[in-house]
């Protein structure tokens, strides 16, 4: 079992985080659209996305089973089956990985249900580190009101709701999600997460993106699919 | 009194369990789930209330892990914590409210067998132990130990082989015999160290049942409280009220606090 920041894999890895409304999943998008056009082999993943598991985790949300310690470990349960299923052959066979949500999710929001710190790290310890982490910084509010305007209400555990803070949704989401950023502001020094202001045009934070992304292909071109 | 080995988790209180738990530890086929239902019997006529519980059974995953288990294609960290998150359920869910009410909790396995499984299937002994630091330590932890060549007429002839029990996952190229050998004699070996590490009280599983059953027997009067007093006519009445009070000191509050 190889370690975090032990895997010696030629492919390249990148990942997006930050909150619900961060507008995350709609930069990894446009980067896949262009790693494509370029001609690299990209593949996709999603956090909670297993074959295997998700049926479990989507029943013990609806049923609202999940406790703090089952959510941490069913969700490390669906990130380890794409793991070792996808992420590591992929990446041994030179693919570009691109993952909306990675195991910094699961250290925020672990953390912010009282699981141990500490604890949750060493359970994901078998993840492959990433080439670049980037990390979508927004302001609550202005991640509140993107959600508001794409869709009707939070999800229960999106919201926090299982932690009992408040009644109303809006207000536990607000506490949820505030003490959520605390935690990805501490681990921005710690793993080195690539911080991009998420309250810049879509285009603008697309380009900074890809300058990045750019700059760790050129030293890999064997990456490249042939013509 | 409860004390995990290291991990707390929220919402999750062990120092007001006032059960035991009493952990049956052994390879596949030695006999775990019989000896089980026999002390479940004799415990129960002692006074004491009993949980037996086992692997796989939660009600979250359990029936997600078998699916899972059919098509053969969990990759072994996967499996590990399917199994790690199914035992969780159970804790929070049955293990630590029975506790709590005073039951004599009989677990078929402990996070010990998850262990093993795993370290056979090559993981991080570190990773491993620290993915079960939640666990509460038990009571006592009876080993039912076994060498392979007396496990394999008991758990082959009887059943015939079973594709995981024969850790076919790991030897896809042997057949089913000597596939089981060499995963039992690992197994074996892992157990023999965690008995040392995690203080097992090693039982040998070769007599026959009811050989076991009196020194299990043995072992687990030693950490029961005596058992209730028979009421007579006489002490009828002063044991009544001494029943009283303890029930009013001892009624189990619902603590499970939200962190």
């Amino acid at each position: 079992m190889k370690r975090y920041g032990d895997h010696r894999i030629p492919g390249r890895l990148f990942v997006v985080e930050g909150i619900d409304g961060s507008g995350k999943s709609t930069q990894l998008m446009l980067l896949h659209q262009w790693l494509k056009a370029e001609g690299y082999g990209v593949v996709f993943s999603e956090w909670n996305s297993s074959p295997l598991v998700k049926d479990t985790t989507k029943r013990g949300k609806k049923k609202q089973l999940l406790t703090p310690a089952t959510f941490s470990l069913i969700h490390a349960t669906d990130f380890a089956d794409r793991t070792e299923r996808n992420i590591i052959p992929l990446l041994k066979a030179g693919a570009v990985v691109l993952c909306d949500r990675y195991i910094y999710t699961a250290f925020a929001r672990d953390a912010s249900r009282g699981m141990d710190p500490e604890w949750i790290r060493e359970l994901y310890g078998f993840a492959v580190k990433p080439t670049v982490a980037f990390y979508f910084r927004v302001p609550l509010e202005v991640a509140m009101k993107r959600i508001n305007d794409a869709r009707a209400g939070f999800k229960y555990y999106e919201a926090g709701m299982d932690l009992g803070l408040s009644d109303d949704p809006d207000e536990s989401f607000r506490l949820f999600q505030s003490r959520i950023l605390e935690e990805y502001d501490k681990m921005i020094p710690e793993f080195g997460l690539t911080v991009i202001d998420a309250t810049l045009p879509i285009e603008t934070q697309q380009q900074e993106m890809r300058l990045m992304v750019l700059a760790k292909l050129t030293q890999a071109k064997q990456l490249r699919v042939a013509p | 009194m409860k004390e995990s080995y290291g991990v707390r988790l929220p919402g999750l209180e062990l120092d007001d369990l006032t059960g035991k738990l009493i952990v049956l530890e052994g390879t596949d086929g030695v006999g775990r789930s019989t000896q089980i239902r026999l002390l479940k019997e004799w415990l129960e006529q002692q006074g004491h209330a009993v949980l037996d519980t086992g692997l796989t059974r939660s009600g979250l995953v359990g029936k997600g892990i078998k699916r899972a288990k059919e098509g053969h294609t969990l990759g072994r960290i996967t499996l590990s914590l399917f199994y790690a998150t199914d035992f969780a359920d159970r804790l929070e869910n049955e293990i630590v409210p029975a506790l709590r009410a005073g039951f004599v909790v009989l677990t078929d396995r402990y996070i010990y067998s998850l262990m093993a499984r795993s370290m056979v299937r090559g993981l991080d002994p570190v990773w491993v132990r620290n993915i079960h630091r939640f666990a509460p330590k038990p009571d006592a932890i009876f080993y039912l130990r076994i060498g392979v060549d007396e496990l394999i007429p008991r758990a082959v002839f009887a059943r015939g082989f079973d594709y995981w029990e024969s850790g076919m996952d790991l030897y896809s190229a042997e057949d089913m015999y000597d596939s089981f050998r060499k995963y039992q004699t690992a197994l074996l070996q892992q157990f023999d160290q965690l008995a040392e590490e995690f203080n097992f009280e090693v039982i040998d599983a070769r007599p026959e049942p009811r050989v076991i059953f009196e020194q299990l027997k043995a072992g687990i009067e030693r950490i029961l409280a005596p058992p209730v007093p028979r009421p007579t006519l006489t002490a009828a009445t002063g044991a009544l009220e001494a029943l009283e009070e303890l029930t009013v000191q001892e009624a189990p509050e619902e603590r499970r606090k939200r962190a």
